[in-house]
C-alpha cells in the first residue's frame, strides 16, 4: 500500500461497493445457507463444548476435588480461565463506545463481531465462579435480596460480590448495544427475505423499523447515549475483577496499578482475540474489502499501544518491589522469575513484550499471517499471565513449611476446552444467522459517490 | 460544511507580543519581589522557600508535560479537528529548558526536601540504607537531568518541524512527526513515571505506590486542557487573533479536560482505594498524614473540588460549547491543579498543618512570568496556526456531530 499523503484520508470500504453490494456480500453466509466449512467448524467446536459440559457434570457431581487445588493454592485453574474470558470481552466494548466517542470510524466494519465476541466471551468467564460456588445451583444466592434464610446477606465488603454485579451490568449494557445496533440490519434482512418465515421473524426482532428520518434520529441519539453508558463499563469490569486480587495483602496481588494495567491488559488481550477471528472470518467469507489491510493495521496499533502499558506496569512492579524495601515483595518478584514456575513467567514476556514489538514494522503489519499467528502468541501469554499473577503469589506464601506447587487436572483443562467450544459454538452461530458487519453503518461510511442500484438494499 | 477563510484571519502574536512580556515582566518582577520581601522582613527560610518552589515547579512540568502529551498524541492518531491549537501546545511543550533552569535550587539544596539526601539520617535507617543506591544525590540529579533532556528534545524537535512545515509547507513533515512521535511516547511514558517517583514519591522514601507516575500524569493532562482554553479565548479577545478556533474545538477541548477529570479520579480512587482496604501500616501512612490534623479538610476539598464539581458542570454538552461556562470550569480545574500538587508535597514536609502563606502566591507569579516570557518569545515571530499543515482544512471545517 503505497503512503497516502497527509491530507486525504484513505477509503474505509475498498472495491467501490454500491448499496445492494453491501447488503449481499455481507449477508452471503446469512442468506445462503451454511458452507461445509461453516459445518466443519461447527462440529468441532460443538464437540469441544459436549466435553466440556461433560467435564462440568463430572466435576459437579463430585465435587471441587477433582480441580488441582490444595491448601495452599486454594484459586488457580478456574479464576484463570474467568479473568482470561473476561478480558477477552473488553475489545468489544472498547470498539462498539469508546472508539464511537472518538470518532473513530474504522469501527463500523469490527464492531459488530467484537460486541457479538464480548457477550459469549463474558458468558464463558461467568461459568467459572458459578462452578467454583460447589452447589451452583444456590447461585442466586449472589443477588442480594430480602430472602427467608434468616439473616444471610451477601458479603458486601468482598470484591468477589462487587464481580458479580459488575459483571452482570457488563453483560446486560453490551447485549443491549449489540441487539440495538442490529436492529436496522434486522429490517435489512426482513426486506430481503425470501422466505415468509424469516421475513416475520426478522421483522418482529427489528421493532418493525421503518427507517424514517425521525427513527434515524432516535436512533443516533440512543446509540450516542448508550456508547456514553458503555464507556465506563469497560473500565469498570476489569478494575473490579482487578480488586480481586489488589484488595488482598498477598504480595505480587497488592499492588496499586493494578486496576489501570488489568484494564488494559484486557482491551490488549481482547483485540488479539478479534484480529484472531476476523482474520479468519475475512478469508473464509471473503470480506477482504470490509476489512481491510487499514483496519488490521489499526488494530496493531493498539496492540502495541495497550501491550507497551501492559509491558510497563510489569516494568514499575519489579521496580517497585525492588525499591520498596519490603523482603516479602522482592521474593515475590525474584520468585516469579526464577521459582519453579518460571517457564510461565517468561512466556508471558515473550509472548506478550517481546512478540508484540514485531509489530512496529508496517511491513508485517500488512503481512495477515505474521499478524494472525502474533495474535494468537498474544492469547497464549494473556491466559499465562493471570496464571502467573495468580499461582505464583499464592504457592509459596508467608510460611514456608506450607509451599506447594499446583498442578491442573485433566478434569480442569477439559473445562477450559469446553468454553473455547461454547466460544466458538456461538460465534459460528452468530456468523450464520445474523450480519458479521452492522450493514446501515457500513453503508453511512461508503463516502460519497457510491452508486444506488435497486430499491430497497 | 463550514468554510473559513484564513487568508484574512491574522495568527501571529504581532502587536499583542509587547503587553503580553509585560505582564509576564511583572508577573516575575512582583514574584520575585515578593519571595524576597517574605524571606527578609516576613522571616520565611529557605526550607519554605524550597517547598513552595517544588509546588510551583511541579505545576509548570506538568503544564509542559500534558502539552508535550497532546502534541504526540496529536500525531500519533493523525488527529484532524486539534491542528489549529497544536501551536500554542508546541510552544508549551518547548520550554523544557527553561523548566531545567527553574530545577537548579530543587538540585542545589537537595537535603532540605528530601530526608533520604542527608547522610545523617540515612545511616540510621535501614531501609534507607537499602535504597542508598538508588536515591542518592548524585544519581537523582543524573535522573533528572536525563528526563528534562528527554522531554526537551522531544518537545524542541515537533516544534522546529512543525515551524519548518510553515515555511515549506512540506506534507512529508508530518509522516516524520507522526513516526518519531511513537518512541517519542514511549520514552515521555517512562521518563514521566519516573521523574513522579524521584520528584515527589521520594519525598517520603519509605512509600511506594505503583500507580503514582499515573497519578502525577493524569493531573498533567488535566492542567494542559485547563489552560489550552484560556489561552485561546484569551488570544481570541484581545487583537481579534485565532479566529480558526471555533466554539466545535472548545467542545472538544472540554471533552478532553471532562475526560481527564474523571481519568484523574478513577486514578486517585484506585490508589487510595486499595491502600485503605489493604491497611498496611507502611503504605497507610502516607494517606495517614493527608487524613490527620488540618489536612483532612485539604484532602476532602481536593476530593470534591478536583472531580464531584468540575463532573457535574462538565457532563452537559453546553457546559462545553458555553465558551464562558467552560472557561468558569477550567479556571476551577487550573486551581485544583496546583491544589493537587500542593496535597502531594506539603502533608510530607509540614504534617498537620495546612502552610498555606503568601510565598506560595509568590513563587507561581514568579514561574508564571518566566514561563510566559519564554513562550512569547518562542512565538513571538511564528505563526500561532500550523498555516500549511495538511490537515489544516479538515481541522477548520471541523464540526461535532
Amino acid at each position: 500500500m503505497a503512503e497516502a499523503p497527509p491530507a486525504t484520508r484513505q477509503p474505509l470500504i475498498l472495491g467501490e461497493k454500491s448499496l445492494g453490494q453491501v447488503s449481499r456480500d455481507i449477508l452471503s453466509l446469512v442468506e445462503g445457507g451454511a458452507t461445509p466449512l461453516w459445518w466443519t467448524a461447527f462440529l468441532i467446536s460443538f464437540t469441544v463444548l459436549m466435553i466440556g459440559a461433560a467435564a462440568i457434570t463430572y466435576q459437579i457431581a463430585t465435587g471441587v476435588g477433582t480441580w488441582g487445588l490444595n491448601k495452599t493454592v486454594g484459586w488457580a485453574f478456574d479464576i484463570t480461565n474467568f479473568v482470561f474470558w473476561i478480558g477477552i470481552g473488553h475489545a468489544g466494548t472498547l470498539i462498539s463506545a469508546v472508539l464511537y466517542l472518538l470518532r473513530q470510524r474504522w469501527r463500523t466494519s469490527v464492531n459488530r463481531s467484537a460486541e457479538a465476541m464480548t457477550l459469549f466471551a463474558v458468558l464463558c468467564a461467568g461459568l467459572f465462579p458459578v462452578i467454583h460456588l460447589g452447589r451452583p445451583w444456590f447461585a442466586y444466592w449472589m443477588a442480594p435480596y430480602p430472602n427467608t434464610r434468616g439473616s444471610l446477606w451477601i458479603n458486601f465488603r468482598s470484591p468477589l460480590v462487587w464481580d458479580f454485579f459488575a459483571i452482570s451490568t457488563y453483560l446486560t449494557i453490551s447485549f443491549l448495544f449489540w441487539y440495538f445496533g442490529m436492529i436496522p440490519d434486522l429490517a435489512t434482512l426482513a426486506t430481503r427475505a425470501k422466505s415468509r418465515l424469516r421475513r416475520r421473524l426478522a421483522g418482529f426482532l427489528s421493532f418493525g423499523w421503518s427507517g424514517s428520518t425521525s427513527t434515524w434520529l432516535r436512533y443516533e441519539t440512543v446509540y450516542l447515549l448508550l456508547a456514553g453508558l458503555a464507556t465506563p463499563l469497560v473500565v469498570s469490569v476489569h478494575t473490579i475483577v482487578s480488586w480481586d486480587f489488589a484488595t488482598a495483602l498477598i504480595p505480587g496481588w497488592h499492588s496499586t496499578i493494578f486496576p489501570p494495567y488489568f484494564v488494559t491488559g484486557a482491551i490488549f488481550s481482547g483485540f488479539a482475540m478479534v484480529l484472531t477471528l476476523l482474520l479468519i472470518a475475512r478469508k473464509t467469507m471473503g470480506l477482504e474489502d470490509y476489512i481491510t489491510v487499514r483496519h488490521v493495521d489499526a488494530m496493531c496499533k493498539i496492540l502495541i499501544a495497550t501491550g507497551g502499558i501492559v509491558g510497563f506496569s510489569y516494568l514499575i512492579e519489579v521496580f517497585t518491589a525492588l525499591y520498596s524495601g519490603d523482603p516479602y515483595e522482592q521474593f515475590a518478584v525474584v520468585n516469579r522469575a526464577f521459582g519453579p514456575y518460571a517457564w510461565a513467567y517468561w512466556l508471558v514476556i515473550a509472548c506478550n513484550v517481546v512478540a508484540p514489538q514485531l509489530l512496529w514494522f508496517k511491513k508485517l503489519r500488512h503481512n495477515m499471517l505474521v499478524v494472525w499467528i502474533i495474535s494468537i502468541f498474544i492469547n497464549v501469554g494473556m491466559w499465562f499471565e493471570r496464571f502467573v499473577i495468580i499461582v505464583t503469589s499464592l504457592h509459596r506464601d508467608f510460611v514456608p513449611s506450607s509451599w506447594a506447587m499446583y498442578r491442573p487436572t485433566i478434569i480442569e483443562i477439559a473445562t477450559l476446552a469446553g468454553t473455547f467450544g461454547l466460544f466458538f459454538t456461538c460465534f459460528l452461530l452468530f456468523a450464520r444467522f445474523v450480519p458479521v458487519i452492522a450493514i446501515s453503518e457500513v453503508k453511512g461510511v461508503l463516502g460519497p459517490g457510491h452508486r444506488h442500484e435497486e430499491a430497497g438494499s | 460544511m463550514r468554510t473559513t477563510d484564513i487568508s484574512i484571519d491574522r495568527h501571529e502574536l504581532g502587536g499583542l507580543a509587547p503587553l503580553l512580556l509585560k505582564l509576564a515582566g511583572a508577573s516575575l518582577v512582583a514574584g520575585v519581589a515578593g519571595i524576597a520581601l517574605m524571606a527578609t522582613v516576613g522571616g520565611r527560610g529557605l526550607d519554605r522557600i524550597l517547598q513552595s518552589w517544588l509546588v510551583g515547579f511541579t505545576f509548570f512540568l506538568n503544564l509542559s508535560l500534558g502539552a508535550l502529551f497532546f502534541v504526540l498524541l496529536h500525531h500519533l492518531t493523525r488527529a484532524g479537528w486539534s491542528v489549529v491549537v497544536r501551536r500554542l501546545a508546541e510552544g508549551m511543550a518547548a520550554l523544557f529548558p527553561l523548566l531545567a533552569l527553574l530545577a537548579v535550587p530543587i538540585v542545589l539544596w537537595l537535603p532540605r526536601l528530601y530526608r533520604w539526601a542527608e547522610p545523617g539520617v540515612v545511616v540510621h535507617d535501614p531501609i534507607l540504607a537499602g535504597k542508598a543506591g538508588w536515591l542518592d544525590p548524585t544519581f537523582f540529579t543524573i535522573r533528572l537531568g536525563v528526563y528534562l533532556l528527554i522531554w526537551s528534545v522531544l518537545g524542541l524537535y515537533l516544534f522546529s518541524r512543525s515551524v519548518r512545515q510553515d515555511a515549506t509547507g512540506d506534507p512529508r513533515l508530518t509522516v516524520t512527526m507522526e513516526k518519531r512521535s511513537a518512541p517519542g511516547m514511549v520514552l515521555f511514558a517512562l521518563a514521566v513515571n519516573f521523574c513522579a517517583f524521584d520528584l515527589l514519591m521520594s519525598l517520603d522514601p519509605h512509600w511506594f505506590s505503583t500507580i503514582f507516575g499515573v497519578y502525577l500524569f493524569a493531573g498533567s493532562v488535566v492542567v494542559f486542557f485547563a489552560v489550552l482554553p484560556h489561552l485561546t479565548h484569551w488570544l481570541q479577545h484581545h487583537e481579534e487573533l485565532l479566529h480558526t478556533v471555533t466554539v466545535e474545538h472548545f467542545h472538544d477541548m472540554g471533552k478532553m479536560l471532562f475526560a481527564f477529570v474523571v481519568f484523574w479520579a478513577y486514578i486517585a480512587f484506585s490508589q487510595y482505594m486499595l491502600i485503605w482496604y489493604a491497611n498496611l501500616p507502611e503504605e497507610t501512612e502516607w494517606f495517614l498524614r493527608r487524613q490527620s490534623g488540618q489536612w483532612v479538610w485539604f484532602s476532602l476539598f481536593l476530593a470534591i473540588g478536583h472531580f464531584v464539581i468540575p463532573f457535574i458542570l462538565l457532563l452537559p454538552r453546553s457546559s462545553k460549547r458555553k465558551i464562558h461556562r467552560l472557561l468558569l470550569v477550567s479556571a476551577w480545574m487550573v486551581l485544583l491543579h496546583w491544589v493537587d500538587i500542593y496535597w502531594i508535597v506539603m502533608p510530607e514536609l509540614s504534617p498537620g498543618r495546612v502552610p498555606l502563606d503568601p510565598l506560595d502566591l509568590f513563587v507561581m507569579l514568579t514561574m508564571a512570568g518566566a514561563y510566559g516570557t519564554a513562550w512569547v518569545l518562542l512565538l513571538r515571530r511564528r505563526s500561532l496556526v500550523p498555516a500549511r499543515d495538511p490537515r489544516l482544512a479538515e481541522s477548520l471545517a471541523f464540526e461535532n456531530a
